[in-house]
């Protein structure tokens, strides 16, 4: 193959990753549904931490006693589909399911840790066996970047570690989610 | 490469007059004095495409808020393909400086990289992201072969540590399974097996060393962590049976004559062979009969010390200075952690650091020594 054919060939493959990449999670902003989701930085008295915050939603850890599981067996790394209802503009979780539920609003996510209620009798023996009680699971949408250096000013004038922080979030009907805007007590952050 | 000794002995034996001596003199002298240049040309521009990637991949981390996103994205997918063709143009249809050239394509990999960093963060796409990094090897991967390009390969590798790095933080379980510093070993022996693969077919030569370099970097570097006390030495089964499907991958391509004539470092090849064994064995005890760290400590530093020897020897055979350099930097490492390791409580701290000093002056003089001297005999005579 020519030179000049190599150097097109390299051109058109480093466009169509770059252009991929942005049409998919353009494909999602223009038309997926928005969606305000309750969040918590990781650490609360550090908001910003460098050039990102990361992200712990309400819905991070799912309670399966309140949040009913099509199947309730998970192993790690296994992919979820959880189903969400819209309560004032928040995603509220309502099932998680093994494969993409029909005619509803979901979110696609891993699972990242099992955490496991044991049975035990009054001796302190375990009795069965043990049952998944929560999961924590990641859905792609756990960090936030700020401008270098802002984070800290932002963290400042706008937060002070008692009010809500929310996130807004679209999700297409494949479940995939991008974060639209941050807001802190129901302000969105400029930057 | 031929010398003044032979030079002399032609001219004593009344192959050459003095005529022709004094020109091969002369053309010798040339000759060097033109390879040196390339070198320095290679190594600036290959440095300055260096910092400029850094640079760009820094610029792109400070999410720079000045201008929208849309312009961010513009400005470095355009310099990428900018620089990319500016390379390509000089190197090969201009053909003045194929060297500088070649250090722009390095560039334009890296700020491929940095483009699609920048495209990630504006999406919010979550930090420390492997997937992210296993892109950018699989953009810039066949380079390594349009370009015929060694730095684009060396980079290749360097990103592949990185994303396995990132994969081994993303997946926890994955530590059960294995340690990363045994992932480092495979991972190492791997690459430096890809640059043996490389060296057997003439049209892709250009990308053994740096694949072989790399790898050998990487396997020295997870032995010289081994040689510490880690704590519980913990394999999965499969661990064994990678290292040994690797060293019998090796003696596929070193036990079989037509294939080992084409190899120029033979010597080195088998030693990491033989490291990929006897990491098979080791695990595969720890596995069935664990020993205590320190058994393991004392194993690792046997292994380092003989991995070492045999690379010296390795690089004296083929008159690889490469080999030695990378020989004598882990010899000097490792006598630094012992020293530390067997002395720190020992003695009182102002003679621990006074003797760990001149214990190291004087290595380090021997060593240097012993390098310039192996330098002047494997290129007859230049310094």
């Amino acid at each position: 193959m020519k030179q000049k054919q190599i150097f097109y060939l390299t051109i058109v493959f480093w466009l169509l990753i770059f252009s991929g990449f942005i049409l998919y999670k353009e494909y999602t902003l223009r038309t997926g549904t928005e969606i305000l989701l309750k969040t918590e930085p990781v650490d609360p008295r550090d908001l910003f931490r460098g050039d990102y915050v990361t992200l712990n939603y309400e819905i991070s850890t799912l309670d399966l006693d309140e949040v009913p599981a099509e199947d309730p067996y998970f192993n790690y790394n296994d992919r979820i589909y959880l189903a969400l209802a819209l309560e004032d503009g928040y995603g509220v979780p309502k099932k998680v399911y093994r494969n993409p539920p029909d005619d509803e609003l979901y979110l696609k996510g891993t699972v990242k840790e099992l955490i496991y209620n044991w049975e035990e009798d009054e001796a302190g023996i375990i009795t069965e066996d043990p049952h998944i009680k929560e999961l924590r699971v990641e859905y792609g949408i756990e960090s936030y970047f700020v401008p270098e250096g802002r984070g800290r000013e932002i963290e400042s004038q706008q937060w002070t570690g008692e009010e809500g922080v929310d996130v807004k979030v679209v999700v297409d009907k494949y479940g995939n989610a991008v974060i639209k805007s941050l807001l802190i007590d129901g302000q969105e952050v400029e930057i | 490469m031929f010398d003044e000794d032979l030079i002399l002995k032609w001219l004593d034996e009344g192959t050459i007059d003095h005529a022709q001596a004094e020109k091969m003199r002369e053309d010798l002298a040339e000759y060097k004095r033109e390879r040196r240049s390339k070198k320095q040309i290679v190594a600036f521009s290959t440095i300055g495409a260096i910092l400029i990637g850094i640079g760009a991949i820094l610029f792109v981390a400070s999410n720079w808020e000045k201008i929208g996103n849309t312009v961010k994205v513009l400005l470095l997918v355009g310099s990428t393909v900018g620089i990319h063709y500016a390379g390509y143009r000089l190197k090969y249809e201009q053909q003045k400086y194929p060297r500088l050239g070649s250090a722009l394509i390095l560039l334009s990999a890296l700020l491929f990289g940095a483009s699609f960093f920048l495209i990630a963060q504006i999406y919010n796409i979550n930090a420390n992201n492997s997937t992210l990094v296993l892109i950018w090897i699989l953009g810039v991967f066949p380079l390594i072969y349009g370009y015929r390009s060694a730095p684009i390969a060396g980079l290749c590798s360097l990103l592949f540590y990185l994303w396995i790095s990132l994969l081994y933080w993303e997946r926890p379980d994955l530590d059960k399974l294995i340690s990363i510093w045994d992932l480092y070993l495979i991972s190492g022996i791997s690459i430096y097996f890809l640059g043996v693969l490389h060296g057997l077919a003439e049209k892709v030569k250009h990308a053994e060393p740096p694949f072989k370099f790399m790898g050998l970097q990487a396997a020295l570097f997870a032995l010289f962590v081994h040689t510490f006390e880690l704590g519980e030495y913990r394999v999965d089964k499969i661990v064994p049976v990678i290292y040994a499907i690797l060293g019998i991958l090796f003696l596929a391509v070193l036990l079989p004559k037509p294939l080992r004539e084409r190899l120029k470092g033979f010597q080195a090849d088998a030693s990491i062979s033989v490291v990929a064994f006897l990491m098979a064995v080791i695990t595969l005890t720890a596995i069935y009969s664990p020993a205590s760290e320190k058994t393991y400590m004392i194993l690792f530093n046997i292994i380092f010390l003989g991995l070492l020897t045999m690379l010296l020897y390795a690089g004296y055979s083929t008159e690889n200075i490469g080999i030695i350099n990378t020989t004598m930097f882990w010899f000097v490492l490792l006598i630094f952690a012992r020293y530390f390791d067997f002395f720190w409580e020992l003695l009182p701290r102002s003679l621990f650091f006074m003797l760990g000093g001149l214990v190291l002056l004087v290595i380090s003089v021997v060593l240097e020594r012993k390098r310039r001297e192996f330098k002047v005999q494997f290129s007859g005579g230049e310094q």
